[in-house]
């Protein structure tokens, strides 16, 4: 009975994080019908941003939890203006162009990833944690930086829901993402929405890496391997669904923290993969996707 | 000779022909295996147009690759089995493998089987890891031509790459190749029509997916060493760029992409982490400003510089005989 | 006035003029000899890449500034050219094609990851290139590839020796857990620990992979909790990720000694696992700041640090090593051609940058003496501080003095 609670923390935790990255990718699909790879770039410099600034601001003599609420503030916004820039000179004309916007994302990884290496650094750096210490919960530890994570990830969820279906935006959002040209003769501002909805998932993605920063190894490579298992998640829910991509994340999270557990991470990895063609022999749009 | 320009197939024959035999005029070892990359990677990126017949992006293109290259270096290391057979081998697994695996898959669409494309690559490169027979992750050594083939392997595999591009084009502008693109168009008409859509799109898969592993095969016996790394998503990726910097509307557009990509790719090698950069940029910007590839610029070109400059000498000739002075301001504009 | 089509016009006239210009690069190769690298410049072991490139051109300048390599009346200077292997083979064939082919480089100062290491050991031994190499893997090495050399420690220098001091230093444990990175180095490492450690007497009871890349430590941390092993010994994994995974270890509650046996640099597995980590043995890690520390290595640390971030460890020390063994073989044999160069390494004797005077050797173990002779040196980090705790000499180096 520990170890089942013990592994269904796990994975909750580890899920929290893919919640939060793969929301903004269905998001990203549903408004534009595009495949955003360059998401993980977003993330990645969020967290990279966060791990440069809270020991600089440590060196200044500021106090770390202020220190580390400054710095996710500025490595959000830095990221999301960077979204925005790929968005207004990029992504803006390649809308419902799945391979156009597919390599132009591939383009901009690579720019980027030679970039992030260039300016911070092979090296890996850490934050401190902001709240250190364990804490006990039905005689399951797990570190109180972790449980602060996958809280957050549930404000983050609930609020993105509350958008989607109660404010005018959001019910815009979805009904470009059924629609779109229906959307428009309803007299919706597509171009509006889609260049809000694109802000709305790159905000969640830099808010992402900037609550893993305290918990993980940082290095320019670090949106990689969130990267796929964020699609995967994505795929498995269904594009452009938003309570798929929370199922599809806490699926991967169970297999990875199961199979981690009863085998090794690397067959846990074999079998995402596997399990995510299964699921869409069976069903071809994913668990809940509607295209 | 511009007729020759207006009939492609007479065109794309003789290019390619041409870049074939050009290729026994280089000497040193390094621009022949370059040339060899290079019409790799136009094969590649061909194979991947013509799964765009039917309206489907094939990301497994790396994993057909791949076992292609497995295929046929398993088949001479462990089993010794000669190299035509071995190199028939490893297009003939990919193709079987590749019929399954559409036959299934198929069923899914656009960003859904890119993605699932995409994992089946990782799987296999996976598998290839983890298997101790096939050199996991230390790769798989002493793949090599027999000697007797001696300095014509480079025309051999060249010319083979050739003769597979011409012939998927030809496939293309059969009658076969029509019904791939009316299923593209809309595939319910054609089913309305009585033609087994989902067969058809896996065949057209599976004729790829040969092409792509007899393409791996040769790769397999160009470098002699092959790794799970190789045919990761990077090399369908790569396989895309070809073909979007070239232009995927033409046939001529996969191998102009891979020429110049790869060969912007050699002057950046010395730019160590720049590399990345520099190769990123290229394509951001290749795709932003040339929608229609390089294809796209050199027959806007043509059409500027030959063309209208035809049709201006051609107005000027018949208005001769018009009054002077208006002809003088003519000419002064033109 | 500043339409797509303007622009479009103007790069692609720009490129193609670019593009023109890259001429052929002129070549002083009468007093210049080239030292190709394959290296990793991108990705996970970028940082590798960028130290090990850093260090062949320090020890270069050293080369030039003490007067160079004079050989047959004439005075040579080294020149460090890397490219990045990307990690595998296809790149690593690209790489050995441009280096030896393109660029006409017939001395490899140094190359890394096993299998763009194969794709280049396949090219330069059919073109009689001499070819440094930090990959591990008995089949690197052999008759059969003789302008082969492993200028590092090897899990087969190592794991033995330091199994028996962790023994030695802890008589009481019995049973050991294993962790290591699913690639080719991992696999290596897996089987030689497997063998090291039941040859010291502790029992293996569990052996687990990940995929490198992977960030999410707490599945296999939890998986290896349980074992309740009394060694928990991650072997080739990384130190950034080995700290991860013994921090997660402490939050469980695991207790037991622990090591990385080939573990190469204290910074990051500190940096990543803080307190949770006193008390771990590495094999393969470098003290700067001990009293055996000479002023030379200190120096040149310091300026490492300063240019990527982090101490040298000892896979980037080895190209260091590399460029003094083949100063000192060509000075012996007299001689540039690498064949005759080889023939000279395994009885040279050079200042490597341990300090010690040594050479290559092993041939009991691989066939032909082509393993560098230098001591292993066994860690433990204390109080948050890495320091030495054994100097391993072994037969054949004893031999040598």
């Amino acid at each position: 009975m520990q170890t089942a609670l013990q592994l269904l923390f796990t994975a909750l935790q580890i899920g929290s994080i893919y919640i939060l990255f793969s929301l903004g990718l269905t998001l990203i699909f549903g408004v534009m019908k595009i495949v955003n790879f360059a998401h993980g770039q977003f993330f990645t410099l969020s967290a990279l941003l966060v791990s440069v600034l809270v020991p600089w601001f440590a060196h200044h003599d500021v106090p770390l939890l202020p220190a580390y609420l400054l710095a996710a503030v500025i490595a959000v916004a830095v990221s999301v203006a960077l979204g925005m820039l790929t968005y207004q000179f990029g992504f803006r004309f390649f809308q419902r162009d799945l391979s156009g916007s597919f390599i132009l994302s591939i383009g901009l990884v690579l720019l980027l990833e030679g970039a992030y290496l260039h300016y911070f650094g092979g090296a890996v750096r850490t934050v401190p944690p902001i709240i250190a210490g364990d804490v006990s919960i039905l005689g399951v530890t797990l570190t109180s930086q972790r449980l602060l994570l996958g809280l957050a990830a549930i404000v983050a969820t609930g609020a993105l829901y509350w958008i989607l279906m109660v404010t005018q935006f959001g019910k815009a959002m979805r009904a470009v993402a059924i629609d779109h040209e229906a959307a428009m003769l309803q007299g919706i501002p597509f171009k509006r929405i889609a260049f809000q909805g694109f802000a709305v998932a790159t905000l969640l993605g830099a808010v992402a890496g900037a609550l893993l920063a305290p918990i993980s190894v940082i290095s320019p490579t670090l949106g990689a391997d969130y990267l796929i298992k964020g699609f995967i998640a994505v795929i498995i829910g269904g594009l452009g669904s938003v309570p798929g991509a929370i199922i599809g994340s806490l699926f991967i999270a169970l297999v990875e923290s199961i199979g981690g557990f009863y085998f090794d991470p690397s067959i846990a990895n074999l079998t995402i993969f596997i399990l995510v063609m299964l699921v869409l022999m069976v069903r071809p749009h994913g668990l809940l996707g509607n295209r | 000779m511009h007729k020759i320009f207006h009939n492609q197939q007479v065109f794309l024959t003789l290019t390619l022909a041409l870049l074939s035999l050009g290729s026994l005029f280089l000497r040193d070892a390094y621009s022949i295996n370059l040339a060899i990359w290079m019409a790799l990677a136009a094969l590649c990126a061909a194979s991947l147009r013509f799964v765009t017949l039917i309206g489907e992006l094939n990301f497994a293109i790396a994993a057909f690759y791949g076992i292609g290259a497995y295929g046929a270096g398993a088949a001479l290391t462990v089993y010794n089995i000669p190299f035509l057979p071995a190199l028939l081998l490893g297009g003939v697994i990919a193709a079987l493998v590749s019929l399954v695996f559409g036959y299934v898959t198929l069923k899914t669409k656009g960003p859904y089987f890119l993605l699932i494309g995409f994992a089946f690559t990782e799987v296999m490169r996976i598998l290839y890891a983890r298997s101790d027979w096939l050199g996991g992750n230390s790769g798989m050594v002493g793949i090599f031509p027999p000697s007797a083939f001696g300095s014509y392997f480079p025309f051999f595999a060249i010319g083979l790459c050739s003769v597979m591009i011409l012939a998927l084009y030809l496939i293309e502008r059969s009658s076969f190749g029509k019904v791939l693109t009316a299923i593209r168009d809309n595939d319910n008409v054609v089913l309305s029509v009585g033609i087994n859509v989902h067969m058809a799109k896996v065949v057209c898969f599976g004729i790829g997916s040969f092409v792509a592993g007899i393409g791996g095969s040769l790769h397999g016996f160009t470098n002699n060493v092959i790794s799970p790394g190789d045919f990761g998503f990077l090399l369908s990726t790569f396989a895309l760029a070809y073909l979007k910097v070239g232009g995927e509307n033409s046939p001529f557009g996969p191998m102009l992409g891979a020429i110049v990509l790869l060969a912007l790719g050699s002057v950046a090698m010395g730019m160590g982490a720049g590399e990345h950069i520099f190769y990123g940029a290229a394509i951001v910007i290749a795709v932003l400003l040339f929608p229609n590839g390089l294809v796209g610029i050199f027959s806007w070109g043509y059409k500027k510089l030959v063309l209208d400059v035809r049709s201006k000498g051609e107005a000027l000739h018949e208005s001769r005989p018009a009054a002077k002075p208006l002809h003088k301001k003519e000419q002064v504009n033109g | 006035m500043f339409t797509k089509d303007r622009i479009a016009k103007v790069l692609a006239g720009s490129a193609a003029a670019a593009l023109l210009t890259c001429g052929a690069s002129a070549s002083h190769a009468d007093e210049i000899i080239k030292l190709g690298l394959s290296i990793p410049l991108s990705g996970a072991a970028a940082n590798w890449g960028k130290g090990s490139e850093w260090l062949c051109n320090a020890a270069a300048k050293e080369v030039a500034d003490a007067g160079g390599v004079k050989v047959g009346g004439k005075v040579y200077n080294y020149k460090c050219v890397a490219y990045d292997n990307k990690y595998n083979a296809a790149e690593g064939t690209k790489v050995a094609q441009t280096l030896l082919n393109r660029d006409g480089i017939r001395f490899i100062g140094g190359s890394l990851g096993t299998a763009p290491v194969k794709a280049l050991q396949s090219l330069s031994e059919r073109e009689g290139a001499l070819h440094f190499t930090t990959a591990w893997g008995s089949s690197i090495k052999g008759p059969k590839f003789p302008l082969t050399f492993t200028i590092m420690n090897t899990v087969n220098e190592i794991s033995f020796p330091l199994t028996r001091y962790v023994k030695e230093a802890n008589p009481s444990i019995k049973t050991v857990s294993l962790l290591n990175p699913n690639d080719a180095t991992g696999q290596e490492t897996e089987a030689l620990a497997r063998k090291a450690w039941t040859a010291a007497g502790v029992q293996v009871i569990s052996s687990d992979w990940y995929d490198r890349g992977t960030t999410e430590f707490q599945p296999i941390a939890s998986k290896m909790a349980a074992a309740k092993a009394d060694v928990i010994d991650l072997a080739s994994t990384p130190p950034a990720d080995s700290g991860v995974v013994f921090k997660e270890l402490k939050v469980l509650g695991w207790k037991g000694v622990q090591a990385v046996q080939v573990g190469t640099g204290a910074e990051g597995i500190i940096a990543t696992g803080g307190a949770a980590v006193d008390g771990t043995y590495m094999g393969a890690a470098m003290v700067f700041d001990s009293a055996l520390t000479t002023p030379k290595q200190k120096k040149l640390n310091d300026a490492a640090k300063a240019a990527i971030g982090e101490s040298l460890n000892s896979v980037q020390i080895s190209f260091y090593d590399s460029v003094m063994a083949l100063k000192a073989a060509m000075e012996a044999s007299q001689s540039i051609d690498p064949k005759l160069v080889a023939a000279a390494l395994p009885t040279v004797k050079f200042e490597s940058f341990y300090g010690v005077a040594s050479g290559f050797g092993g041939k009991d173990v691989y066939g032909t003496p082509q393993q560098i002779l230098i001591p292993v040196i066994v860690t433990q980090i204390k109080n948050g501080k890495l320091t030495e705790v054994r100097r391993i000499v072994s037969e054949e180096m004893k031999q040598r003095k």
